[in-house]
Formats: structure tokens, C-alpha cells, sequence
């Protein structure tokens, strides 16, 4: 395997809080070297110059259709966005079809994506099989075949008992959950949030306390069983004080994706389907709620929840349009956007929220970090060029997403899995490269 | 000794001394259950009744010829086909056996708790064959003699107790005898079937099952029932097997192999696999035999003490 030498960049050092003028050298898939003038004549050259270079950017939440509606996205299509978006590795959820809970599907996806071999996929097991909610699927075959931590994301498991004693059972494995908070009680048919935009427009609503009291009720689960859990998607604010709440009493994690904080329910007006998502767009107050918990690091991780679906199916009426949005190959301009730009954080404490913290709470040890001798999964950031978004050239085959046009800033420029160059300068690299 | 008790209820109402004691009895009888032909007259003229209201079949058998080994007369009442068909309330139809003059009622019931409550209720000897997840002192008792028989002693003997915790009335007694005759006792499992309030019985509970069995003289595999995964416990037979099913690597430990004990019947291919030719290892025959030869010496104490 060719080394990488990339010079003359800012290194983001997220682990220890500090950026440094620094090269990097990288060889067989390791991090071999950090210091300033390194020179290897024998290795490829990336000149860094006004670039940011830190560990890959880790994505906590994506769906990736596979298997079941691989026309819709594939292990393939959904690699490369990723790549694109400047992520190494991606979590990909298992509410495909089948659902992903057995090992024999956990192993299927494994091979495809080393098949592939663009980034790190690493799927997440059902906590329910079918993600019925009825019953455990079987988490020790299911560690063992390669998962690296458990959901029924797209659902919240409804019997408290079940998941009582699946925060029990996991514990045996060392899995930690990744929670979709929704009561369906509470949620039923609701198409955008409770709120001034579904009282005008007669849509019906979600209550917050669809995912507020469920969330709840889990934070409790998991402060009586000692089971690590992470609660994907905030939205509300009442959800971020439960978490600061929690966070005093146990270790607790949660994330957002990039829509919750640039759009609001008005947005639906003029958006319309390409806005429909679950959680709903909520109010102003909640969207500085979620910027405020991430500015105060109780929310610790940045996701994306992209989910995929084809412009057909969007196309239909509001209320038989499915929920979702495509948006991982602009995760990270978008929170460029949202964040950066607002100045709520800066770029170090971005990579922190992309990269250190997700690793940490999926025990991906040598990931995350900028260090010799730890994998040589790097992305490189451009933060000073903006660049508007072209949907119809997403690599990703959802073109659902309502963020056509915009003008954002800090677009990846390389992406490096394993010592190899996946993405430069915005194209995926095909073959080996050189 | 001078026996005190009018039944045998629990492994914790007993004294270390009065274990030993029915321990001894135990072990003579079952040196006495080599010899044939093997009837005695020790009990001859008293009555058992075998008062099962839970499906069992060996613990029911090995009453009955511990009994009929003593000269006893021995009686089996079953609930199929019973008077408690017809909505006869336990109470009374344990006073109608009671009438009917037995001298010792042997019961199985689901409850927690029946045995004590029949006690108290009739005058009868009471022996409690398992009540609930409560207590089963006879099986107990015959784990205690065939590791005394093996090792000759207790006093710092390592045993790891296995599987479901949670619902077995058999880990409960074991592990109640066990401390009090100064063994150690670790417990693992299916953290579902294990909750952390377990360790009140004196054990100390140790995931994952690896790391429990290391160093131990003894793997105890409790039974796995099916309805644990019905209601949610674990997620199917085959991961528990997976898992929580006796390994080869938990019994590959330089020259202190640990023996393995199960109180039966085994589910084949669950907590025991195929693939274990079990003859040099394996205690789990000759519990069956010392559970005959404990029953005699519960039955022998208990009438023994009428006599006194």
C-alpha cells in the first residue's frame, strides 16, 4: 500500500481540544508519523495548504436500504456519499427489509462492504426481531457476527418490559442502544409537529411528548439497569433538559441531524414533502434549545439520519409521502452552516462531535483520533470555500432533500479510509488509486 | 442428634450440624444402595404420600423408592385427574390426606411458600420437593453428598452456579448449603435470569460465565425451561446455547479439570452439547443415586425424631 504524506495543512488534534500546523504521514493503513517537515519522496502528496486535516468524520446515523430496496440506495451508492460527505465510517440502521436481526444478514452486509471497500460500514443489530417490539432478537450471535451496537431506529420499542430486560441482556455483550424516541400513542398518524403550522394548516400533529415521555421512561431503563444508551434525533427541548438532567446521575449520549437545526415547521410550508421527517420540524425555541445543548456539549454527537427515498414516492400527497431526508453528502457543510458559521462552536469542537465522540461511544478505539500508530481514516476539510448544493448530483440515489441551492461552507476535499484516498476534491476515486 | 424439626422445609432452617448429620445418613445409605438385595424395615408401618401438584417425575420416583426401600408404604396423589378438578381448594384437600392418617406428605407445588404453610396446617411430617423459586432441600442435599463424596471436604471448594438463577429453587438451596458449610459460590448467567439482589444468598455474581468458571472445582449448569424465553428472558434456545451451554474452553484448565453437575434432566444440546462424552467428568449420575440415598436420610431423621 502507497504512503500519503499530506503537508503543509492544520492538523485537528479533537481529542485534545487544539489544532497545530503539523504534516502526517500515513503507510499501511496506520498513522505512522505527525510532525512538522515531514519529507518522504517515495509517498503521495497532499498539499493541505489552508486545509483542515483530522481524523475521519464517524455517522452515527444512516440508512442505507440494504437489503430490500437497493434501488432506492445500496451498501454501494450509499459508500459513496458517504465518501463524498467526508465520512470514514458510517452506522448504518437495520430497519431494512429484512430487518437486520440475524447474523447471517449482519455477515451479508460485512462482505459487501469490504466487497466495496470505499468506507467503514458498520451495521447496527434490531433490538426487537422484525422491529416488532415483541420480542429480543438474539444480541450475542448478532455482536458476534459484527455489530457494533443496537436499534430499532424508524421505531420506539413500546413494551417498557422488553426493553427492560433487553438493557439487562445487551449488558452481557457490552452493546450499547441507539434510541428512536416515539411513543405511537402519542405519534399516530401526526405528519409535521403540533404547533402553529399544523393548527393552520390542518396537518396532523406530533406531539412533543411523543418523544419526550418515551425518552423518559428510557433514561430511567437505563439509570435502573446500567445499560449505555444514546438517544438519536432531538428535537425538542424539554428532550435536552432531560438528557442535562440525566447526564449529572450516568453516562448518556444523544445526537441531532443537520435538518433540526437549519429548518423549522414553517419550513414545511414552502418545502413541503422534502420536509417531512421524523422527529417533525419543531418550533424556533426548540431548534436554539438543540444549538444551545451542543454549544454546552450535552449533546455530544452530530448525525445525519439520512434516509433515502425515491423522488416518486415523495412526489406523492403530504400524508402518503414517507418521511426522511437525504442529506449525507452535505452533513458536514450543513453543520458547517448551522454551527461554524453561527459561531455556537468551532472546528475543532466540530471534528470533536463528528469523530472523537462517536468513537469513543462505539468502542472504536484506534478511530476518532489523531495519533501514530491509529487507523489512517482521515478527512480533510476545506472551510473556506462555499459552494452551493446541487441535489441532482448527489452520489447518493435520494434526491430527497430540501437543502437544493443553498449556499454552505466547509465542504470535505479527501477522504482516506485505511490509508487509501476514497474522495478527492469532491469525485470518488475508483480504482486503487495511482 | 437429637432431631428438632418436625419437617424438612428448608436448606435455611438448618444448621451446619444438622446438614452434616443428614449428610452422614446420606452417605451411609448410599454405600447401602451398592448391596442388593436392599430392603430394610426401618420404616415399616408408616405412610408417605407423594403430594405433586407440579409436573416431576424423578424427584416424585426417587421418593418413592427411597420410601419403599425403608419398608414405607408409599401413595401418589396427582393432580391430573384429581379433586382439584373439581375446584377442592388446596387446604382442604391436603387436611382429607392428612385425615386419612399418612405420617409424612411429601409436596411440589408452583407456590413459593406451600410447604411452610402445610406445615404449620397439619400435624403430619412435611417434606418440601421444591416449592416455587423458593427452596428444594432434598436436591440440595444430594448435590452437597455427591460433592462430599467426590471431594471429602467444603471448606473452600469453588462451585459456579450457572443459567437461571432467577427462578430456580435449586441454586437457591445449593447455594444456601454450600455457604453455610464454608464453600464459595459464584453465580452466572443471562443477566435477565441473574439480578444483582441474587448475591443476598451469599454468591458473588460474575459475568460473563468465562470468567466464573475460571478456577473453580465445580460448573453447576442449571436447567433451562422454555417458557424463560416465551417470557422474554433471553432471545432463543440457540443463543443460550451459544453462550450459556457448557464449553470445552471452561473445562480446558491445567490439571484441575472442574467436574460438572446438572440436576436433570438435561436438555441435550442446550446447557450440555452432543459432543460431550461425559463419563470422566461428569457427577451428574451419580446425583441421581445419592438423591435416593438423601431421602432415605430425611425420611429415617424425621421419623426418628417422632420416636424421641
Amino acid at each position: 500500500m502507497k504512503k500519503i504524506l499530506i503537508k503543509g495543512g492544520t492538523l485537528v488534534f479533537p481529542q485534545k481540544g487544539v489544532f497545530q500546523d503539523v504534516d502526517i504521514l500515513l503507510e499501511s493503513g496506520l498513522i505512522t508519523r505527525i510532525g512538522k517537515g515531514i519529507e518522504d519522496s517515495r509517498a503521495h502528496l497532499i498539499n493541505a495548504s489552508n486545509l483542515l486535516v483530522g481524523p475521519g468524520f464517524i455517522n452515527i446515523h444512516v440508512h442505507l436500504r440494504e437489503p430490500g430496496r437497493e434501488t432506492e440506495e445500496n451498501l454501494l451508492t450509499g459508500s459513496r456519499a458517504a465518501a463524498r460527505g467526508g465520512f470514514t465510517s458510517v452506522v448504518s440502521m437495520p430497519n431494512t427489509h429484512p430487518p437486520i436481526d440475524n447474523p447471517i444478514l449482519v455477515r451479508y452486509l460485512l462482505l459487501r462492504a469490504k466487497e466495496i471497500g470505499l468506507v467503514n460500514i458498520f451495521p447496527v443489530g434490531a433490538i426487537t426481531v422484525g422491529l416488532e417490539g415483541k420480542e429480543m432478537a438474539e444480541y450475542g450471535l448478532l455482536k458476534e457476527a459484527g455489530v457494533i451496537a443496537l436499534s430499532d431506529d424508524g421505531r420506539g420499542v413500546q413494551d417498557a418490559r422488553l426493553l427492560y430486560l433487553a438493557f439487562q441482556y445487551a449488558q452481557y455483550f457490552n452493546l450499547p442502544f441507539i434510541l428512536h424516541e416515539e411513543d405511537e400513542n402519542l405519534s399516530r398518524d401526526g405528519e409535521i409537529s403540533e404547533g402553529k403550522v399544523a393548527t393552520l394548516s390542518g396537518k396532523r400533529a406530533i406531539p412533543r411528548v411523543a418523544e419526550e415521555s418515551l425518552m423518559a421512561r428510557d433514561l430511567v431503563l437505563a439509570y435502573r439497569t446500567g445499560a449505555r444508551v444514546h438517544f438519536t434525533h432531538l428535537s425538542t427541548s424539554l428532550e435536552v433538559e432531560l438528557l442535562r438532567w440525566f447526564q449529572e446521575k450516568m453516562p448518556v449520549s444523544a445526537d441531532v441531524t443537520p435538518h433540526h437545526l437549519l429548518l423549522i415547521e414553517d419550513d414545511v410550508l414552502g418545502l413541503g414533502t422534502e420536509a417531512k421527517v421524523k422527529p417533525p420540524l419543531r418550533s424556533l425555541e426548540d431548534q436554539k434549545a438543540l444549538k444551545e445543548g451542543i454549544k454546552e456539549g450535552v449533546i455530544s454527537i452530530l448525525a445525519s439520519d439520512h434516509a433515502p427515498h425515491p423522488s416518486e414516492d415523495k412526489s406523492r400527497s403530504f400524508s402518503e409521502a414517507p418521511f426522511g431526508i437525504s442529506n449525507l453528502e452535505i452533513t458536514v457543510p450543513l453543520y458547517a452552516k448551522a454551527l461554524i458559521e453561527e459561531g455556537i462552536i468551532n472546528w475543532v469542537e466540530l471534528w470533536e462531535k463528528l469523530s472523537y465522540n462517536p468513537a469513543l461511544f462505539l468502542g472504536l478505539d484506534n478511530k476518532g483520533i489523531l495519533e501514530e500508530g491509529r487507523d489512517a481514516d482521515i478527512t480533510i476539510v476545506d472551510p473556506g470555500t462555499r459552494k452551493r448544493v446541487e441535489v441532482s448530483n448527489f452520489e447518493s440515489q435520494g434526491k430527497n432533500c430540501p437543502f437544493e441551492n443553498w449556499s454552505l461552507p466547509g465542504w470535505p476535499v479527501y477522504t482516506i479510509v485505511d490509508g487509501r484516498i476514497v474522495m478527492a476534491e469532491g469525485s470518488i476515486v475508483e480504482s486503487e488509486f495511482c | 442428634m437429637k432431631w428438632k424439626h418436625k419437617d424438612l422445609l428448608g436448606i435455611n432452617l438448618l444448621s451446619k450440624e444438622e446438614i452434616e448429620y443428614l449428610l452422614e445418613r446420606g452417605k451411609y445409605f448410599r454405600e447401602f444402595l451398592d448391596c442388593s438385595p436392599k430392603k430394610m424395615k426401618y420404616g415399616e408401618g408408616y405412610c408417605l404420600v407423594n403430594f405433586f401438584l407440579e409436573p416431576s417425575t424423578r424427584t416424585r420416583v426417587s421418593f418413592e423408592t427411597a420410601g419403599r426401600l425403608l419398608g414405607m408404604e408409599v401413595v401418589n396423589f396427582t393432580s391430573e385427574a384429581s379433586s382439584f378438578q373439581k375446584g377442592e381448594s388446596l387446604e382442604d384437600t391436603a387436611k382429607t390426606l392428612s385425615r386419612m392418617k399418612f405420617d409424612v406428605l411429601v409436596v411440589r407445588h408452583h407456590q413459593s411458600g406451600v410447604a411452610e404453610y402445610l406445615a404449620q396446617l397439619l400435624p403430619l411430617h412435611v417434606i418440601n420437593a421444591g416449592d416455587g423459586m423458593r427452596e428444594h432441600p432434598t436436591q440440595a442435599l444430594l448435590d452437597l453428598l455427591t460433592l462430599q463424596r467426590k471431594f471429602g471436604y467444603f471448606q473452600g471448594l469453588k462451585v459456579a452456579i450457572v443459567g437461571d438463577i432467577l427462578h430456580s429453587r435449586v441454586a437457591r438451596s445449593l447455594t444456601l448449603g454450600l455457604k453455610k458449610l464454608g464453600a464459595e459460590v459464584f453465580f452466572s448467567g443471562p443477566p435477565t435470569l441473574l439480578p444483582l439482589a441474587m448475591e443476598h444468598l451469599g454468591a458473588k455474581i460474575i459475568f460473563p460465565v468465562e470468567e466464573a468458571v475460571k478456577g473453580v472445582d465445580v460448573i453447576y449448569l442449571l436447567r433451562i425451561q422454555k417458557e424463560r424465553q416465551e417470557a422474554g428472558y433471553f432471545p432463543s434456545i440457540r443463543e443460550y446455547a451459544h453462550f450459556f451451554g457448557l464449553k470445552e474452553k471452561w473445562l480446558d484448565r491445567e490439571n484441575s479439570r472442574p467436574l460438572i453437575m446438572h440436576p436433570g434432566p438435561v436438555n441435550r444440546g442446550v446447557e450440555i452439547g452432543y459432543s460431550f462424552t461425559e463419563e470422566d467428568f461428569s457427577l451428574i449420575e451419580e446425583q441421581v443415586t445419592c438423591g435416593v440415598a438423601v431421602r432415605m436420610a430425611t425420611l429415617e431423621t424425621l421419623l426418628q425424631g417422632e420416636e424421641q
